[in-house]
């Protein structure tokens, strides 16, 4: 309470600071609680209800948890999901990481051409993303396929074969987030300060060293923020899932998202809905909590 | 010796620039195949074996034809409204935020930091009939506001514009308050020249994600006149077959004036970069 | 970086400025009542709501708006906006046992109306609206039962007569096999038939039922409230072995082949079941393909007309205004409207009367659908959960096309999540 009173009423230099920062920060946060923070409490109270025919609700207490949690089908989702993040992240990180330092060390003009290719995917609405690589995906008169016959080899059933459902749908991923990722990474290694560069240059340091000791850990606050979100952004996919294979073939890229959707709209079971979406929020909270704990390096100079 | 490693270093410059460019033709192929297929006939593109190439390179009948089946004009100026607002709005909020996040310790500091990015955690989907009874409500249905109201502020854009900001050296910082400026003075003058790159990044994301916006719009406009290009695009698949020549044509419509924003503020960024004298 | 902030600041205001200027939607002029409506493929049909709909209001000066939802995510749309009332359609397109039985959104058919269209519709169409009994909409399409497509000149190319199709399941099977061609490898390169194994497990247990119905078999018990014992009943087994071998062993349809409409109509495969708006696709997107439709073939039963997405019009039982809305219904529930509504957008009639008219006989599809509605109704599975349902037993069906289990385990598993959906 005093602390409070204090960020009210500064009275020292540091109260003051403290009053400054809160400041800062209160338009987002009273932005967010106002439009966020009570549709998701509702949601949450919702996972203890469930709709009955007719448009009642009945409190269930943890009933609906139970129920959730002892389905095969949602474990299977989970397990999509978490198969799909495995392909996804690393892939996109890693090469966004490399293209934007590749792209650093062009001049401004051929940089600004190739990141706005880089970059084409990210403007093309996700669900326009998925149509169009469905149908590049299309085992007879899809291109891809088209191009594989082409060199020799045969073609492939992308989407519709049980093992390679997955890895498809990952490449449509990288394809959508590369450019977002890439640009973050341009933008960051462009404001690091020439003068560190020379500094470790005069220290005697090779590319490969400058690289590690010093592009790296200036960008560790964006890698962590980038493999942040990737976790979150996949973990939560949907629109590409929902557009071309819809959980199949045989539920094999049956993600949580789809079936939240499923449950909630096709199948009319809102409250167990909720409890997936409960679900997926306290994994991302803890996944994300520790990823800030554990590659957090304060950034020294 | 020196000849030989600025060779070697050369070398490495024109593989660099050869593996970037390879990758960004790749990543570009799938919507160079897009435009393609905008200007074929269904027939066309129901052969078999596949033609890159359409029959006639003139044939706009796709475009005429999402213009002429809903008013796609107006979808556009729909999109690009909603977007440029959203993208000012995140950038002026999430830079307020995310320096206060980046360069303060106040009570709560961690606890707002972290439930803004939970918010990120929630799956829209569940979120979605709650909140949409509110702008109910309101009487916001069917209005620019109403499809607004979940992208004012993104989380992204407050994370980024921390992560940004932390990297800002404290000193600058604090001999700006030597210097007697005040908090305001600081953000404005110190803080924000530093990061334009980010703010610039921010804005074209946001615009994007905007600008790309489906399911929300979905649920929340009913009139023709305020549908998004998305939605507009999502009106030539139903539930029984995808009209691909349309898909692609509308596809092709929507994304031409993003790039454009995105190489006009892409200049800029680099150019804002250089006049700040940061990159040596 | 003042004048970056400057800049910023014009376009909010400007953006502002505009979007105050901007009007959302004209304000509302005539009164009206508003139709939702997720049928994007049919835009003529839709828009005749709104023609009719000036005549209408010279009687009682209401106009109908017309509003089309994507078909992806409208069931989204249609809960949250029934649920909140304000902003919600006065009349729909929906799904009776959903919108009227799982939750409680629609008004009851007035008796008079009731009385007319029970007296006009087909027999099998006369569940469509209706859920325990009392019936809430009027059904709208009719001909969305699957018929057969042949090719007719890949028929010829593989000896068959093109005029006589195959009447049952056996001979139908023979048929395939004359169409299959193969390559070096074995694998197909031509089909016999054009399989759909691919999206939602709803849409695979529809396609599919036909075949299931023709053995006899059944997904749920007559009164809707059992699956064991009938989804894994030994017809169904039967049926899904059947369907399997299609595959795995006699190799006329395949999983290779991306969607079946597609395949048909690049001639790579010799028949296709499918609804009657497929003439209208074919057209449009393969206009060389000569075809000819006809009756599903029968086995211990024929198929017959039955359907898994009843889609009708329902009143929206909050609405303010659904006594204009019932008046408008009774305004256009005569024969004529009911012929020129769906001949604007070449889709069949729904009064029994129209179906002799001179435009139904015109189709193609005109023999065999008169061939099918003649046959006895096929089970319907008008259940508030049908969607999960059909989802946990067209699972069963997606694992035995891919190989992933045999027919007996798959549908026995699938018949237990089913009863255990249905005591819920």
């Amino acid at each position: 309470m005093e602390r409070w009173t204090r960020l009210a009423f500064p009275r020292t230099y540091m109260d003051r600071q403290r009053r400054a920062g809160f400041l800062f920060v209160l338009p987002a946060v009273a932005y967010f609680a106002c439009v966020y923070f009570v549709p998701l409490v509702e949601s949450l109270i919702g996972s203890f209800y469930r709709t009955l025919p007719g448009g009642a609700s009945r409190f269930m207490g943890f009933g609906l948890y139970e129920r959730v949690f002892t389905d095969p089908v949602f474990w299977n989702s989970v397990r999509n999901t978490i198969k799909l993040l495995a392909l996804s992240v690393p892939s996109t990180v890693a090469l966004a990481l490399a293209v934007a330092l590749g792209l650093d060390r062009l001049t401004l003009r051929w940089r600004s051409l190739w990141a706005a290719m880089y970059f084409v995917p990210f403007a093309v609405s996700l669900v326009a993303a998925a149509l169009i690589w469905q149908w590049l995906y299309e085992p007879v008169y899809g291109v891809l396929n088209h191009a594989l016959v082409l060199v020799g080899l045969p073609p492939q059933k992308w989407l519709q074969s049980l093992n390679q459902v997955l890895p498809s749908l990952a490449a449509i991923n990288v394809w959508v987030r590369l450019g977002f990722d890439t640009m973050i990474f341009l933008a960051a290694l462009q404001a690091i300060p020439g003068e560190y560069y020379e500094a470790a240059a005069l220290d005697g340091a090779s590319a490969r060293q400058r690289l590690w000791h010093v592009t790296l850990p200036l960008l560790n606050p964006q890698i962590v923020m980038v493999c942040i979100l990737e976790l979150i952004f996949n973990f939560k996919i949907f629109d590409q899932v929902y557009a071309t294979t819809q959980g199949g073939p045989a539920g094999a890229s049956q993600t949580i998202i789809p079936l939240l959707y499923d449950t909630a709209f096709k199948y009319f079971r809102l409250g167990e809905a909720s409890v997936m979406a409960v679900f997926v929020f306290v994994v991302l909270l803890v996944v994300t909590l520790l990823q800030w704990r554990i590659f957090r390096r304060p950034v020294d100079y | 010796m020196r000849g030989a490693r600025t060779r070697s270093v050369s070398l490495a410059r024109w593989l660099t620039a050869a593996l970037v460019a390879a990758g960004a033709l790749t990543v570009v192929f799938p919507f160079v195949w897009i435009a393609l297929t905008s200007l074929k006939t269904p027939p066309e593109i129901q052969r078999v074996p596949l033609q890159l190439a359409p029959d006639h390179w003139g044939n706009l009948e796709n475009y005429r034809e999402v213009f002429r089946r809903a008013p796609f004009s107006r979808f556009l100026l729909n999109s690009a409204l909603l977007a440029t607002v959203s993208a000012v709005s995140s950038l002026v909020v999430s830079a307020l935020a995310g320096y206060g996040f980046a360069k303060f310790r106040f009570p709560g500091h961690s606890v707002f930091f972290f439930a803004i990015i939970g918010i990120l955690m929630v799956p829209f989907q569940s979120v979605v009939v709650p909140l949409y009874l509110w702008v109910s409500r309101l009487g916001l249905l069917d209005t620019y506001l109403g499809i607004l109201a979940p992208d004012l502020v993104s989380v992204f854009g407050v994370f980024l514009m921390r992560q940004a900001i932390e990297v800002v050296p404290d000193d600058y910082i604090a001999a700006a308050r030597i210097d007697g400026c005040g908090e305001w003075g600081i953000f404005w003058r110190v803080v924000l020249p530093a990061v334009t790159p980010a703010l610039a990044t921010l804005a074209i994301i946001k615009f994007m994600w905007t600008w790309n916006e489906f399911f929300w719009p979905l649920v929340v406009v009913n009139s023709p006149s305020m549908k998004t290009v998305t939605m507009g695009l999502i009106g030539f698949t139903n539930m029984y077959f995808i009209e691909y020549n349309l898909v692609t044509a509308a596809a092709v419509v929507s994304v031409l004036p993003i790039l454009l924003i995105f190489v006009i503020l892409q200049k800029w960024v680099v150019q804002a970069a250089v006049m700040t004298g940061l990159k040596g | 970086m003042r004048r970056v902030i400057g800049g910023a600041i014009a376009v909010l205001a400007l953006a502002g400025l505009l979007a105050a200027a901007v009007p959302g939607h004209a304000p509302a002029q005539a009164k009206k009542i508003v139709y939702w409506t997720h049928w994007e493929q049919n835009p003529e049909f839709n828009k005749w709501y709104e023609t009719k709909g000036k005549e209408f209001a010279k009687k009682s000066g209401y106009e109908v708006e017309v509003v089309t939802i994507p078909y992806q995510g409208y069931e989204a749309k249609y809960l949250a906006a029934l649920v909140g009332k304000s902003g919600a359609p006065d009349f729909f397109n929906g799904i009776v046992h959903q919108w009227c039985g799982q939750y409680d959104f629609c008004d009851k058919m007035p008796a008079d109306l009731e009385k007319t269209w029970s007296e006009n519709l087909p027999k099998y169409m006369l569940a469509v609206g209706q859920f325990k009994g009392a019936t809430y909409g009027i059904p709208i399409e009719h001909g969305n039962f699957q018929q057969m497509y042949i090719d007719v000149e890949l028929f010829k190319k593989a000896g068959l007569n093109p005029d006589k199709p195959p009447k049952t399941l056996d001979e139908w099977l023979a048929a395939m096999k004359k169409l299959s061609v193969y390559d070096a490898k074995g694998e197909p390169t031509q089909v016999g038939f054009a399989l759909r194994h691919k999206g939602h497990p709803v849409g695979i247990t529809d396609k599919f039922l036909p075949f299931a119905h023709a053995f006899g078999a059944r997904m749920l018990s007559p009164g809707l409230d059992r699956a064991t014992g009938f989804a894994n009943g030994p017809e169904m087994v039967a049926a899904l072995q059947f369907y399997g071998d299609l595959v795995t062993k006699d190799k006329v349809a395949s999983l290779a082949f991306g969607n079946p409409e597609d395949a048909f109509g690049q001639k790579r495969a010799g028949v296709i079941f499918r609804e009657s708006w497929y003439f209208g696709w074919l057209k449009k997107n393969a206009p060389d393909v000569a075809f000819k439709v006809y009756a599903l073939p029968c086995a211990k039963a024929c198929p017959g007309a039955g359907n898994l997405f009843p889609w009708s019009n329902l009143v929206y039982k909050n609405s303010p205004h659904k006594q204009v809305v019932w008046d408008f219904l009774r305004f256009i529930s005569n024969a004529k409207d009911d012929l020129e509504q769906h001949q604007l957008q070449g889709i069949l009639p729904v009064w029994t009367v129209n179906l002799e008219t001179p435009y139904v006989k015109g189709r193609p599809d005109y023999a065999s659908t008169r061939e099918m509605l003649a046959q006895p109704v096929p089970p319907n599975y008008y259940h508030p959960k049908s969607n999960e349902l059909a989802t946990a037993f067209g699972e069963a069906v997606v694992g035995v096309l891919y190989g992933k289990g045999q027919p007996k385990p798959s549908l026995d598993e699938a018949a237990a999540r089913m009863d255990r959906i249905l005591k819920d």
